[in-house]
């Protein structure tokens, strides 16, 4: 198991090293010149001489003047970079915004925790509604319900959270204004402790619901599926003909058989967590990863998207090794120290 | 066990749910912000910004965001020169007891004296002398923020140059004369610029948030310099950042700000003495929100925010105003300070002749266009300029008189092109159908890749305009309907050529910046359509660089390319013939300006739009305008019955 870990380890070094060099150089592929975008807003003010000398040394702090490697292998902290010490991402520094005029590390913090808390919620309530439907949906196959659910979630699973999202400000937010359109806190507030924990939860209500709502139909129709599969099963039969009861069939029997599938999608879920919904941030208001990762590319701030798209690739190389790992705790036919 | 938990846990969930939508439903009157009963209303306002707030408050060194430029805005105040509601630069008489006249000195340099006002104070309590507007100049120019990364320019304030690189600890160009007296002189090259007194006009800052020593500001007769030790970058840096108990002097005091919820609280500082018309706000609160393209509206209509700032789109107008129909809200109007436009670029290709960058603008119907892009919520301009400025105010009746509307009419377009020579075909026989050709000069022709040179060694330019238009933008779609595949621009004999590219690219071609790919180096397209706004200074000095040899053209000044000496020269001399002060002068020269520009049309006014603000019905005296933006109009605003 240790060996296998270790080989994980070090095969998602390599691919993650892969991966970050051609994504900088994609993103260095895009005809736009950072120096002149930073002094751009001070063009009027300068005369040229200014001007020339102000780009010259920005070009000359930023690195442009060296060739697309030695940039390359100046962001990661292999070779020193132009004021002669190791400080990129292997150090710790994963840039410095352009939009946001600070280091990258001081922007990301405050997005992800809200982009948690955001999503920890709606993963918790979606798998707590999803997976007790989709099995009793399961056991309970063509009934009435069944089928109503099977209507619904088709339903769900077709209209755009966008469209979800706007429906449900109508109603909640404009016509009952039973909840807030967007936010995070009420404005201007001075709450603490529980206070403000409760006014902020009232904030995320909405797109927190908006999220669970827009992710029900997959994952109930996934986990009817898996459970339908399970039960027709041969070892199903048995524990019946055994004569244990249909609750120890269904949740001992079938369900950790039809597990093993779920489980990508669940770990998937649990992974996401970490990045944010783009449409739902930017929609509510809720300052998080996705609206981040957002402003990075609409404003050219590349170091920001980057810093951002590397994260994610560890996120998801990471995901990855989790996944496997739990296939071998899930079902004991499943080995994974080879 | 596992069970029970897992049950608890769910309770604890659906409880916390519950009981927070319960909470928050008792918010009062928050739903319905037009009927709230008077007497009961909470002296604040909440201010939506589509801007995502950085959070950085230090100075316009550094962001150029526009929500902390607002923040900005409202706690720091009392520079001593100002621009009024009309956009012209007065005295701030809250702040300075006089500005003397200014003493031009041997050397060229032009120096002004400041005498402040005693009284000032920070929001603090702590007294505001002349010590702490030179202390502006001292930390603007100094190279510890020119390391933290600022862009400050030291080229008008005679020895910053020397001050900023770090050769002397002297700030020479500055004095402090006395516990209430500046003075400040300006180089050469600034000393006669209209806008000179401008370089007069300093802020006072508390030293103490920009360095953790004990500074102070001395003059021992040679210049200002800071006593006590040094500033260093990372404390400049940190200094940006300070929230708490922020020291500042303007109308409002940082209570709060939080970048990760992005909400900004400002309170009134009991210590503000007033804006130039000694005018102090009355509204408590301000609280800035970030808000949403999306939800804006509904967000506005269930009282989550207070403002919805300058719409410009037809459909949105009309909807809010439906609801100041209904009752409960109300707005004001005004005219954009700038306009939606198609650039030429006047040195290759077809559009290099005034006849052809004229005939576009006869074959584009421009109100319509307005009228359509706008709906109904706009008007057209004929060069450039906005109907908001006094300079404009005072020409109306002369521009009425002088200028061309260039009005849509297609056989004009073909008089003056034929007047111009574009009257041969593609095999230099008189034209008759399709697109036009001239016999041009090989000068003319230049490196135009759509030339035909013919084997009597004639070379034809066809009237085929390369146009670069951004992706996604609805006033590329209506210029394709109105004018490129209009039938009137093929029966003139023009083909306009859309190219669609991110406005990036189209910027990279524009200022044929070589820099990111040396294919921009080479001039492609001859018409590109953006947007452009004007500053508070009116100032186009350098822009028409009329050698093309010149830096300026180099360095993107003159994305026109329109080398035209008169043109040239009457921007330059609007700002540095004038005066400082010469109002008359200035007019003069902005009239002839707009006058040559309608002439020539480098660029060709599509559209201004009419923006429309959108408030509460209960918020009073609130006038907002193109000139005179939120954080000006807020001063003079006050909420009926607040408590």
């Amino acid at each position: 198991m240790g060996k296998y870990v270790v080989k994980r380890l070090l095969y998602m070094v390599l691919v993650f090293l892969i991966v970050s060099l051609l994504m900088y150089a994609i993103y260095n592929l895009i005809p736009t010149d950072p120096a002149r975008a930073q002094l751009e807003p001070l063009k009027r003010s300068l005369r040229p001489a200014e001007y020339e000398k102000r780009y010259e040394q920005l070009r000359h702090q930023m690195g442009l003047d060296a060739p697309l490697v030695v940039r390359y292998a100046r962001w990661m902290g292999f070779v020193p970079d132009v004021n002669g010490k190791f400080d990129g991402l292997l150090e710790g520094n994963l840039g410095y915004s352009q939009l946001y005029k600070t280091d990258v590390a001081e922007v990301i913090p405050i997005r992800m925790k809200n982009t948690i808390f955001i999503n920890i919620f709606s993963t918790i309530i979606a798998l707590a509604i999803t997976i007790p439907l989709g099995i009793y949906c399961a056991v309970h196959k063509r009934g009435k319900f069944d089928s109503s659910v099977q209507v619904l979630t088709i339903i769900g699973y077709s209209i755009p959270i966008y469209i979800i999202g706007l429906i449900f400000i109508w109603f909640f937010a404009v016509t009952m204004g039973w909840l807030p359109v967007s936010g995070i806190e009420t404005p201007g507030n001075h709450f603490t402790g529980f206070r403000a924990f409760l006014d902020k939860t009232y904030y995320l209500i909405l797109p927190v619901l908006v999220m669970t709502v827009g992710s029900l139909g997959g994952m109930t129709r996934y986990v009817r599926a898996a459970m339908i599969d399970s039960l027709s099963m041969d070892y199903i039969r048995t524990a019946r003909a055994k004569g244990l009861r249909e609750k120890v069939v269904i949740y001992s029997h079938a369900w950790r058989n039809a597990l093993l599938p779920v489980i990508t999608v669940i770990i998937g879920w649990f992974i996401s967590i970490f990045s944010g919904s783009l449409i739902i941030e930017n929609m509510f208001g809720l300052n998080g990863m996705g609206q981040l990762y957002y402003q990075g590319l609409m404003n050219n701030d590349y170091e920001l998207a980057l810093a951002i798209q590397m994260f994610y690739i560890i996120i998801s190389l990471v995901g990855q090794l989790i996944t496997d790992l739990s296939y071998g705790l899930v079902d004991p036919r499943v080995r994974v120290d080879k | 066990m596992k069970k029970n938990l897992s049950k608890v846990l769910a309770l604890v969930l659906a409880l916390v749910l519950v009981l927070a939508a319960f909470t928050g439903c008792k918010k009062d009157g928050k739903n319905d912000p037009g009927k709230t009963p008077t007497g009961t209303r909470e002296n604040k306002i909440i201010y939506g910004s589509t801007t995502e707030v950085s959070g950085d408050l230090g100075n316009a060194w550094w962001s150029n965001n526009a929500t902390d430029k607002l923040i900005r805005d409202l706690i720091d105040d009392y520079s001593v020169i100002v621009f009024d509601q009309g956009g012209q630069m007065v005295v701030n008489t809250t702040v300075a007891e006089e500005v003397s006249d200014v003493v031009m000195n041997d050397d060229g340099t032009a120096t002004y004296t400041v005498k402040i006002k005693e009284g000032l104070k920070f929001n603090n309590g702590t007294p505001i002398t002349a010590a702490d507007f030179v202390a502006y100049s001292l930390v603007a120019y100094s190279p510890a923020t020119l390391e933290a990364g600022a862009t400050m320019y030291a080229d008008t304030v005679v020895g910053a140059q020397d001050y900023q690189d770090g050769t002397t600890k002297v700030l020479s160009g500055v004095r402090l004369l006395d516990e209430y007296t500046y003075s400040i002189s300006i180089t050469p090259d600034y000393a006669q610029y209209y806008f000179g007194l401008s370089y007069a006009s300093l802020s006072p800052i508390y030293l103490p948030l920009y360095s953790s020593a004990a500074l102070t500001v001395k003059d021992d007769g040679e210049g200002v310099y800071l006593d006590g030790g040094e500033l260093n970058a990372d404390e400049i840096n940190a200094s940006r950042y300070v929230y708490a108990d922020r020291v500042s002097a303007g109308p409002y005091t940082l209570k709060s700000l939080d970048v990760g919820t992005l909400v900004t609280t400002l309170e009134i500082n009991p210590n503000y003495a007033g804006n130039f018309e000694g005018q102090k706000p009355s509204i408590k609160t301000i609280v800035l929100v970030k808000a949403e393209d999306e939800t804006m509206m509904d967000a506005f209509k269930t009282g989550e925010i207070n403002f919805l700032s300058q719409v410009s789109e037809g459909e949105q107008i009309n909807a809010a105003l439906d609801m100041v129909e209904d009752g409960g809200f109300d707005y004001c109007h005004y005219t954009r300070n700038g306009y939606g436009k198609i650039q030429f670029q006047c040195d290759f290709g077809p559009t290099q002749f005034t006849a052809v960058r004229q005939a576009v603008a006869y074959l584009l119907d421009r109100n319509e266009f307005a009228t359509t892009f706008c709906g109904g919520y706009g008007s057209v301009v004929h060069a450039a300029y906005s109907t908001a400025q006094w300079m404009y105010q005072d020409s109306e009746e002369l521009f009425n008189e002088k200028l061309n509307t260039y009005a849509y009419d297609p056989a004009k377009a073909i008089e003056v092109l034929e007047a111009d020579g574009w009257v041969l075909d593609a095999e230099g026989n008189d034209y008759v159908s399709g697109v036009r050709y001239k016999e041009v000069s090989p000068e003319e022709a230049g490196d135009y890749a759509l030339n035909v040179t013919l084997d009597d060694g004639r070379i034809l330019m066809p009237l085929h305009i390369m146009w670069a238009s951004s992706e996604g933008n609805s006033v590329s779609d209506l210029l394709v309907t109105m004018l490129a595949n209009g039938q009137q621009t093929a029966d003139a004999g023009m083909v306009i050529e859309q190219n669609v590219m991110t406005f990036t690219e189209l910027l990279n071609w524009m200022y044929r910046d070589t820099s990111v790919g040396e294919q921009y180096g080479v001039p492609t397209y001859g018409m590109y359509n953006l947007a452009t706004g004007f500053a508070e200074v009116y100032d186009y000095s350098f822009n028409f660089a009329s050698d093309p040899e010149s830096p300026y053209v180099e360095m993107g000044y003159n994305t026109n390319y329109i080398f035209d000496k008169e043109l040239d020269d009457l921007s330059m001399d609007m700002v540095y013939d004038a005066a400082p002060g010469d109002d008359a002068a200035y007019l003069d020269y902005y009239q002839k300006f707009i006058i040559r520009f309608n002439e020539l049309l480098p660029d060709l006014a599509l559209y201004c739009n009419d923006y429309h603000t959108f408030f509460p019905s209960w918020l009073k005296g609130y006038e907002e305008s193109s000139l005179w933006d939120f954080q000006k109009a807020i001063i003079y605003a006050s909420i009926e019955g607040a408590k």
